[in-house]
C-alpha cells in the first residue's frame, strides 16, 4: 500500500522546493518520519564544512612547528615526534575545535535572535549580549578580581544584560522592535561600564582584559573543547526543534497564532537557548565580534532561503571562525591578532559583498 | 439564533488592550454556514471582537467557545485545524516564495517528525488553485502586487483546511477591482460550504456579500440579522452618525447606502466663484 505515499514523492521531485526524506511510513502514509530538505542549503553546508576542514589542515601544517600533510596520518596514528604530538594535541587541535564550536554556537544564536526580533540587526552583538558579557568580564577581572573567573563573569554579564532587556522592554520579548531598541541602550550602558573599569585599572590588568574583550582563541585547552561541545550537543537539537515555530512567528503574532503556534513561549524558549549558546561561546573564546551577526546572514544569502536555517548557519559560523583564526595567526609576521578583529573584517567584507550583489540584482 | 448550534460563540466577553477596555459583556453567536460580516465605525471594537474569536486576543472576562468548548483550553494546533484567520498586516518573511508561504498554512497538520505529507501537498495545490495564484508558485511574495499578495495570504489560510475562516478587513488597501476580486473569492468559499466571519469597512460591500450582518458601536452589538433588515436609514444614523438614503443596489438588490448631501461651509456647493 505505498500508493498513498507516492504522489508526494513524485510532486516533490518535480518541484524545486521541498524534498522529503522518509524513514518509514504506515499504510496510509500517516506514520513514520518525514523530514523536508532542500538541495541548496545542503550544498552550502557541505561546502562550508569543506572550507572549515581545509582551513583546519592549513592551520595544522602552517608555521615552523607545522606538521606536513604527509606526516599527519603518522602523527595521528601515534608515530610522530613528541613535539609533533604536542603541537597537534595540546595546541592546534583544541584551538581549532573551540573555534569551530564557538563559531557554530554564535551563528545559531545569531540566527535565532534575528528571527525573534525580525531584524537582521537583532543579533546578540547588537542587543547588548556581547557588551553585557564584556561588562561581566571586566567586573570579574578588574573591579572585583578573584570573586569569579573572567569567563564565568562574562556568562553572568550576558544573563544580566538579557534580563535587563527583558525588564526594560516592558513586555518581555513579545515586542521585537522594543527588544532591539532597549538592547542597544543596555549595550551602551554595559560598554560604559567596561570603559570605566578599564580607565581605573592598572595598565597590565587592562591589557589582559582588553585582549580577552577582542575575543581570542589563543591557548585553548581540552576543557574548553569539552565545554563548547557539551553546550552544542544539548542546545543544537533544541534550536532545531524551535526552527519551524520560529519561522512561523516571523510572519507576525496574529498569523502565527492563527496556524497554531504559541508565540510567547516560542520566543522565550528561543531567547533562552540563544543566550546559553552565546554564553558558552563567550566563556571559551571571549565575545568574538560579528560572527553572530554575519554568519546567519551569509548562510541565508548563500542558501537563498527564507527563515533561520540553523544547520547552514552553524556550518557557516564554524567555517568563518576557523578561517578567521587562521588569518589571525599568520596575517602579520611576528604577531598574532585577536580573532575578533579578523571576524569583524572578514565577515563584514564578505557580507557587504553579498549585499551589494543582492541590491544590484534587485535594482535591475 | 441558537447558541448550541453555533460553531463559534463569544460568551459575555470583556475585551481590553492593557487598560483600555474596548467592549464589555459582549455576546455573539456565529450562525453555522453563514457569511457573517461585522460592521461599525472606527474604534467600535469590531476587529477586537474578531481577534478574540480567533483567540489572538484573550478576553479579560467571559469566554469564546469553538464547537461548544472553551477555545483557550484547546491545544493551539487543534484550534488551527478548525479555524483559520486572515489577519491585518501579516509579515511576509524575506525571500519567501508563494508556494512556501502557502505551505506554512499546513503547520497545524505537521509535526517535528512529520514535516510533509501527501495531504499537505494536496491542500497547498487546492489552496493555490482556489485563489488563482498557482502560476505564481515560484515567485517571491515581495514581488507581487497588493491584490495578488492578499490572495496568497488567503491561500495560506485555506491551506489550513478549516470550516471556519475569519477575515480582518481583507479589502483594506486594495483598489476597487482587487476588492471585488477578494470579496467574490470569499463568496465562492462561502458557497462551497465554509462559515466566514469578516470585518469590513465598506457598508455597501458588507450588505452585498453578507448573509448575516452584525452592526457594532461603542463595543456593543446594535443590530444583527439579514442585510435587508439591518441596513436601514435609522440604523446608519445610529451606528455611524450619518444621514443617508438606503436604496436597492441596482446590480444585486441588496441595500445600498447613499450619504445625503450636506451643506458644509467651504464645500463645493457653498463656494462663491470669485
Amino acid at each position: 500500500m505505498s500508493t498513498a505515499v507516492e504522489p508526494v514523492t513524485a510532486e516533490a521531485a518535480v518541484l524545486p522546493g521541498p524534498r522529503t526524506v522518509r524513514v518509514a511510513s504506515g499504510p496510509d502514509g500517516s506514520r513514520g518520519l518525514v523530514l523536508v530538505w532542500r538541495r541548496r542549503p545542503l550544498v552550502v553546508c557541505v561546502v562550508a564544512l569543506v572550507v572549515a576542514v581545509a582551513a583546519a589542515l592549513v592551520t595544522i601544517t602552517a608555521g615552523e612547528l607545522g606538521i606536513p600533510l604527509s606526516e599527519l596520518p603518522a602523527v595521528v596514528a601515534g608515530q610522530g615526534t613528541r613535539i609533533q604530538h604536542w603541537v597537534l594535541y595540546t595546541t592546534r587541535l583544541p584551538r581549532l575545535l573551540v573555534g569551530a564550536g564557538a563559531g557554530a554556537a554564535l551563528a545559531v544564536s545569531g540566527a535565532m535572535f534575528q528571527s525573534v526580533t525580525r531584524n537582521p540587526l537583532g543579533s546578540p552583538d547588537v542587543i547588548g549580549l556581547g557588551a553585557g558579557a564584556a561588562a561581566g568580564a571586566a567586573a570579574a577581572g578588574l573591579v572585583w578580581p578573584g570573586v569569579v573567573p573572567v569567563p564565568v563573569g562574562a556568562v553572568l554579564g550576558a544573563f544580566v544584560a538579557v534580563g535587563a532587556v527583558w525588564f526594560g522592554s516592558g513586555s518581555g520579548f513579545s515586542r521585537p522592535q522594543r527588544l532591539v531598541v532597549v538592547g542597544i541602550a543596555v549595550g551602551a550602558m554595559a560598554l560604559a561600564f567596561v570603559q570605566l573599569a578599564l580607565a581605573r585599572a592598572s595598565r597590565e590588568d587592562a591589557l589582559v582584559i582588553a585582549q580577552w574583550l577582542n575575543g581570542s582563541l589563543a591557548a585553548r585547552t581540552w576543557a574548553d573543547v569539552r565545554l563548547i561541545v557539551a553546550a552544542l550537543v544539548v542546545l543544537l537539537p533544541l534550536a532545531l526543534l524551535l526552527t519551524r515555530p520560529l519561522q512561523v512567528v516571523e510572519m507576525g503574532d496574529e498569523a502565527a497564532t492563527a496556524v497554531g503556534v504559541r508565540t510567547d513561549p516560542t520566543r522565550t524558549r528561543a531567547v533562552l537557548v540563544a543566550v546559553l549558546l552565546t554564553a558558552a561561546a563567550v566563556s571559551v573564546c571571549g565575545p568574538v565580534a560579528f560572527v553572530a551577526l554575519t554568519a546567519p546572514q551569509i548562510a541565508r544569502r548563500l542558501t537563498r532561503s527564507s527563515g533561520p536555517g540553523m544547520v547552514a548557519a552553524a556550518c557557516t559560523g564554524a567555517a568563518l571562525l576557523v578561517v578567521a583564526d587562521l588569518v589571525a595567526q599568520y596575517a602579520l609576521p611576528e604577531q598574532q591578532l585577536p580573532v575578533g578583529i579578523v571576524t569583524a573584517g572578514l565577515g563584514g567584507v564578505y557580507l557587504v559583498f553579498l549585499l551589494v550583489r543582492e541590491f544590484r540584482r534587485s535594482a535591475v | 439564533m441558537n447558541v448550541a448550534d453555533s460553531p463559534l460563540v463569544a460568551d459575555g466577553v470583556t475585551l481590553a488592550y492593557d487598560r483600555l477596555v474596548v467592549a464589555r459583556d459582549l455576546d455573539l453567536a456565529v450562525a453555522p454556514g453563514s457569511f457573517t460580516v461585522i460592521i461599525g465605525p472606527n474604534g467600535c471594537g469590531k476587529s477586537t471582537l474578531l481577534r478574540a474569536l480567533a483567540r489572538t486576543l484573550a478576553p479579560r472576562e467571559g469566554r469564546v467557545l469553538l464547537d461548544g468548548a472553551p477555545i483557550d483550553r484547546m491545544r493551539s494546533k487543534d484550534v488551527a485545524k478548525r479555524l483559520a484567520l486572515l489577519p491585518q498586516g501579516p509579515i511576509a518573511p524575506e525571500a519567501i516564495t508563494v508556494g512556501d508561504l502557502v505551505a506554512r498554512g499546513r503547520y497545524p497538520h505537521q509535526g517535528i517528525l512529520r514535516q510533509w505529507s501527501a495531504a499537505d501537498a494536496r491542500a497547498v495545490d487546492a489552496a493555490l488553485r482556489a485563489t488563482e495564484v498557482d502560476d505564481l508558485r515560484e515567485r517571491f511574495v515581495s514581488d507581487l502586487s497588493g491584490g495578488q499578495r492578499q490572495r496568497v495570504w488567503l491561500a495560506m489560510a485555506l491551506a489550513q483546511e478549516t470550516d471556519l475562516l475569519l477575515l480582518d478587513e481583507p479589502t483594506t488597501f486594495l483598489d476597487i477591482a482587487h476588492q471585488v476580486e477578494v470579496m467574490d473569492l470569499c463568496a465562492r468559499l462561502h458557497a462551497e460550504g465554509r462559515t466566514l466571519v469578516a470585518v469590513l469597512h465598506d457598508l455597501n460591500q458588507a450588505a452585498r456579500y453578507a448573509t448575516h450582518l452584525v452592526a457594532m458601536r461603542d463595543g456593543r452589538v446594535v443590530a444583527q440579522g439579514a442585510p435587508a433588515d439591518v441596513v436601514t436609514e435609522p440604523l446608519v444614523q445610529e451606528v455611524f452618525g450619518l444621514a443617508s438614503r438606503v436604496v436597492p443596489d441596482p446590480e444585486t438588490g441588496t441595500p445600498m447606502v447613499v450619504p445625503l448631501r450636506r451643506t458644509v461651509p467651504g464645500s463645493v456647493q457653498d463656494q462663491v466663484v470669485l
